[in-house]
């Protein structure tokens, strides 16, 4: 994977575009985002709703994060946030120091959906990001190919995604949001649209592209195991207005097996967390 | 990643039963093919050759009027106002309906004007094609522009108003910005099966418009279905009808075929 961060040029820092957030540390793949004091207020049928109130979080360089709590929570309107796709209507957001402004490609987003480019293959999709930053057709197509393998799809890259399983879709929108080799990885509920054995299946390849990449990841979910298994710290979140509620350190050896007496005793303990 | 063999297995069942199916549905259409022109024939027993002649008839009629070069010349003519006109009003209506359904300013700016005109049927236009552009082609082609324009731009704009939010997100969170990009990236792709169902329809459309634009004395086969109507030349007029229905079978099966090729993604 290293050499996929050096020979994307996404990072390079010489591409026109101003609105990136940042472009420093090159081939690293890591950053630190800081989240300070966002609110959000959507506009409610009798007055505004407070979705988010004063959210705090920082994530360390190559950290996996998980953002748990109960519907309503406004975990997913916080990733937008980080994101970029939506504007906070109060605090900041910063990735390595800058503030995020909007979205771009060093911010990568896997939605639970997919949203995959239906009219495009599989080598397409992946492929779409480095075609806006021009990168060059043969770097192109190793770069593709090489995140396709990554993501054990070897021999799809030609097929549409209407040919393809759900679990499938969301290996090629993994492989998406790499190939821009973004500074951080936001992942929505990634894995709630597919059956639980193949949800399983792609925790644990997950945590295999995390480590060969070291990317930081924010990964949304409502399945308490799920974080556990995924994180090394547990964000729950409590709603109306969502807030932060406890940070949980896991610190558990991967793989994590769910019969562990630590890990049930993290599962317990958020299930309470979030129930009160 | 496990791959099923079983799945290359599926295919071909899927693929050996749906050619069986279209054996079937080509079986069924020749029989009703048959069945309508044997109807038309026993009728035509019954009546005299000014209601309704024969097939074998329309037949003679349409293949002396195919060898006297009357047909061909009619043909030709008519294409000189249809393939300009649709292609006209596809663009315009295509590109109007792209911008309006994108851009939220342009479409609040046109609404006002898009819905005073929408009602105005083509050939209530007759008028000003004949100022504009006189009793010619140019005249005819006008007429079947303005019924193509409306079709595709309809077409257009529902196309894009419906473009996936989330995968506008997802190619912003990819690197695209600004509207011509993301038009060009996500909005045309995403729209583009609606957007070529409006040209098909408008093909099929135009070419009605064709006739009924020669009534203003524009030659072509309108207006030989007109003058042989007028000489209650009914066998004439069928073989006419006939040619615009094989054209129209033609250019749509074409078409048709570019759309499958082009939209291959869709399931």
């Amino acid at each position: 994977m290293a050499r996929l961060s050096d020979s994307s040029g996404a990072s390079d820092g010489d591409e026109p575009s101003g609105d990136e957030p940042n472009d420093n540390e090159p081939g690293d793949g890591a950053a630190r985002v800081s989240v300070d004091g966002v609110e959000k207020e959507f506009p409610g049928e009798r007055g505004p709703v407070r979705a988010l109130d004063g959210v705090d979080l920082d994530v360390a360089d190559g950290e996996f994060v998980c953002l748990v709590g109960p519907s309503g929570c406004g975990k997913t309107t916080l990733l937008r946030i980080i994101a970029g796709l939506e504007p906070p209507t109060g605090g900041e957001v910063r990735l390595n120091g800058e503030p995020v402004t909007g979205p771009g490609p060093d911010l990568g987003v896997v939605f639970q959906e997919y949203h995959l480019f239906p009219w495009r293959t599989v080598a397409g999709n992946v492929a779409f990001g480095l075609e806006r930053q021009g990168v060059p057709e043969e770097v192109r197509e190793r770069i593709t190919s090489d995140l396709i393998e990554l993501v054990g799809l070897d021999g799809f890259g030609g097929a549409y995604p209407s040919e393809l399983s759900g679990g499938m879709k969301q290996r090629v929108a993994i492989a998406r949001a790499l190939a821009v080799d973004p500074e951080i990885l936001l992942m929505d509920e990634p894995f709630g649209s597919v059956d639980a054995q193949t949800r399983e299946m792609l925790q644990g390849e997950l945590l295999d592209v995390w480590e060969e990449t070291g990317k930081t990841v924010v990964f949304v979910t409502h399945d308490v195991e799920e974080a556990v298994t995924l994180a090394d710290r547990v964000v729950v979140l409590a709603a109306n207005p969502g807030r932060v509620r406890e940070v949980v350190a896991v610190d558990l050896p991967r793989p994590r097996r769910r019969t562990d007496e630590g890990f049930v005793e993290g599962v317990e303990r958020i299930r309470g967390l979030i129930g009160d | 990643m496990s791959v099923d063999t079983e799945e290359a297995a599926v295919d071909a069942r899927t693929l050996f039963a749906s050619a069986d199916r279209d054996w079937r549905h080509l079986a069924r259409g020749a029989a009703g093919l048959a069945g309508f022109v044997g109807v038309w024939w026993v009728v035509s027993l019954f009546q005299n050759d000014l209601v309704l002649p024969s097939p074998v008839s329309v037949a003679e009629t349409f293949v002396a009027e195919l060898l006297s070069g009357a047909m061909v010349t009619a043909l030709f003519q008519s294409m000189l106002h249809w393939i300009p006109g649709t292609i006209a009003g596809t663009l315009l209506g295509v590109g109007l309906g792209v911008l309006l359904g994108w851009s939220r300013r342009a479409d609040d700016t046109a609404a006002p004007v898009v819905r005073l005109l929408r009602p105005v049927p083509p050939l209530a236009l007759i008028g000003f094609a004949i100022a504009w552009f006189g009793i010619n082609h140019a005249g005819a082609a006008f007429i079947v522009a303005v019924g193509a324009f409306w079709i595709n731009f309809y077409n257009a704009y529902g196309g894009v108003e419906a473009v996936s939010e989330d995968l506008l997100d997802v190619a912003r969170s990819l690197g695209v910005s600004g509207d011509l990009a993301m038009v060009r990236t996500v909005v045309l792709p995403s729209a583009l099966p609606e957007i070529l169902t409006g040209v098909r329809t408008g093909i099929g459309r135009c070419w009605m418009l064709v006739v009924a634009a020669e009534i203003f004395g524009v030659p072509g086969i309108g207006r030989q279905i007109l003058t042989a109507s007028n000489n209650l030349a009914v066998d004439v007029v069928i073989a006419y009808i006939l040619v615009l229905s094989l054209v129209f079978l033609v250019v749509d099966s074409a078409f048709r075929a570019v759309q499958r090729r082009v939209l291959v993604w869709r399931d």
